[in-house]
């Protein structure tokens, strides 16, 4: 029962994960940039939904109020920071991305103080549900319902509309793309729009969880996305999923069985020097 | 219907083309035939919006189109099915006929699937299957199916049979003239020189960048003048 029960907690990280690293793995298979700063629109998405919560009472309110500003910034670093350095080789924007990461963790220190805020009335952590011995609060739950919910509208979009299809096309051949009319830039929007507001959403279920938003709470998994899409091969979106499911479960295990050892965020980069040094394409990716 | 004048194309400082004037037909087969490196891809990629029209102009149906973006070629009436094809591999063969026709509202799209499959069985066949699994015939077909999509007045067709099985060759050949007889007009551009003579109402050779040779089919079938002109011997 106690191993279901970290299997459980590990696939419910996984699910948290995987709406990060999906807007990762989705923005390097269009423009082949390793999207960092997706880091700080995680953070400002809990930010966003915090206040909110605090200011309404409702926690419910959070999750719209983190998506629109999430889906507003992403797009919006893309226009003002990827866009005028396209040509540029991707190294460029990698470095770009990571500087602006750190300016807005302090900007958010600036605005919102250093030590963190927490939700003045977390009925969602504090409410827990048992079912066969097995005890998940609400947050959790909704980690899992947002994940598989939002993970399955996309897969919708992508395979059953018209403009899903025209997307793929285009992470496939941009030129050819283009060539029959789907507007190339429209479809990257679209990808920061999605990206962002994933991990703005992901941003608030991690502050409920941890009950505090601070400055820095999204380097970490943003690094750990990092480590994921690589895990699942770049811009492979099944690869991808698997990927933040295993980690989150090797993890849940590994705070018990490791402790000792190591730390828990030293796991997941562990598991990813590991991997590739087996798999160098990633889990799912195909052998060059 | 199509018309280029002067034309010249390349890439930066490297000419393709130098200088070449063609007509193209509705409702015929126009080779573009040459040797490798004579620049007959980089003409169809120009012409399609992908390459840079260096000097002169691309006139189609009387307007001058040298400087639109490539899907507003398409919008007006210009297809392509490139060299290597180009499919999208990760997408389904009915996903890649999707995307030939963004352009046109959806239920229309529809239709001209129709009659997509209607020309290639083995397209309808195989609709649901990632189209990079597809054998390279179908891969092919899959391409002029595509471009068909956007329905297009000029169908622009870079190597048919590269790399094709003889049996498949024929299927695609076949097709053209089929949609020739709809009154479509085809440019192609083709290795197999015998192949192509046989389905061409009219021939343009290129060597070096430069039109070398220029006639009817009938008359290209059976003048060795045409031959010479490749060797670069006229």
């Amino acid at each position: 029962m106690y191993l279901l029960e970290l299997l459980l907690v590990g696939l419910v990280w996984g699910c948290t994960y995987a709406m990060m690293a999906l807007g990762l793995t989705l923005v390097y298979g269009l423009l082949r940039i390793l999207h960092v700063a997706q880091a700080t629109v995680f953070t400002l998405g809990a930010y966003v939904g915090l206040l909110v919560a605090n200011h309404t009472g409702s926690l419910a309110l959070a999750f719209p109020a983190a998506a629109l500003s999430a889906a507003a910034l992403g797009p919006l670093i893309y226009r003002l920071v990827y866009q005028p350095m396209l040509d540029k080789p991707p190294y460029v924007a990698l470095v770009a991305s990571i500087g602006l990461l750190i300016a807005m963790e302090d900007g958010f220190r600036l605005l919102f103080g250093p030590y963190g805020l927490s939700f003045t009335r977390n009925t969602w952590f504090t409410t827990t549900y048992s079912w066969a011995g097995l005890s998940l609060n609400v947050v959790q739950i909704s980690m899992v319902i947002a994940a598989v919910g939002l993970l399955s509208a996309f897969a919708w979009f992508a395979t059953r509309t018209r403009a899903g299809v025209a997307w793929r096309a285009t992470v496939s051949d941009p030129a050819m793309a283009e060539s029959f009319g789907v507007g190339v830039s429209g479809v990257r929007y679209q990808s920061f729009f999605i990206a962002s507001a994933l991990a703005g959403v992901a941003g608030v279920l991690v502050g409920l969880l941890n009950n505090l938003v601070e400055p820095g709470m999204g380097a970490m998994i943003g690094y750990k996305g990092l480590a994921i899409i690589v895990l699942g091969g770049l811009g492979n979106v099944p690869g991808t999923l698997v990927a933040s499911l295993l980690l989150g479960v090797i993890e849940s295990f590994g705070t018990v069985y490791l402790d000792k050892l190591l730390d828990r965020d030293a796991i997941a980069f562990l598991v990813l020097i590991v991997i590739l040094m087996i798999r160098p394409q990633g889990l799912l990716g195909k052998a060059h | 219907m199509l018309e280029l004048q002067g034309f010249a194309c390349g890439y930066g400082l490297v000419r393709a083309v130098e200088t070449l004037d063609l007509k193209v037909e509705a409702g015929r087969i126009t080779a573009l035939l040459g040797p490798n490196g004579a620049g007959k891809t980089s003409t169809m990629m120009a012409i399609a919006g992908h390459v840079q029209v260096q000097a002169g102009r691309i006139m189609f149906k009387g307007e001058d189109m040298t400087g639109l973006p490539p899907a507003e070629r398409t919008r007006r009436g210009i297809a392509i099915a490139p060299e290597g094809r180009r499919i999208f591999p990760d997408l389904t063969v009915a996903e890649n006929l999707l995307v030939g026709g963004y352009t046109l509202p959806l239920i229309e799209a529809r239709r001209i699937e129709q009659s997509v499959f209607e020309l290639f069985p083995r397209l309808a066949e195989r609709r649901r299957q990632a189209a990079g699994l597809l054998s390279g015939g179908e891969q092919q077909m899959l391409a002029i199916g595509r471009a068909l999509m956007a329905k297009p007045k000029l169908l622009l067709v870079d190597e048919l049979s590269l790399g094709l099985m003889p049996a498949m060759v024929e299927q695609c050949f076949e097709a053209l003239l089929a949609l020739k007889r709809q009154g479509l007009g085809v440019l192609l551009v083709e290795q197999n020189t015998h192949r192509a003579l046989r389905v061409a109402d009219r021939v343009a050779v290129l060597v070096s960048g430069r039109l070398a040779y220029e006639a009817d089919g009938e008359q290209a079938r059976k003048d060795p003048a045409m031959v010479d002109s490749f060797l670069g011997l006229r």
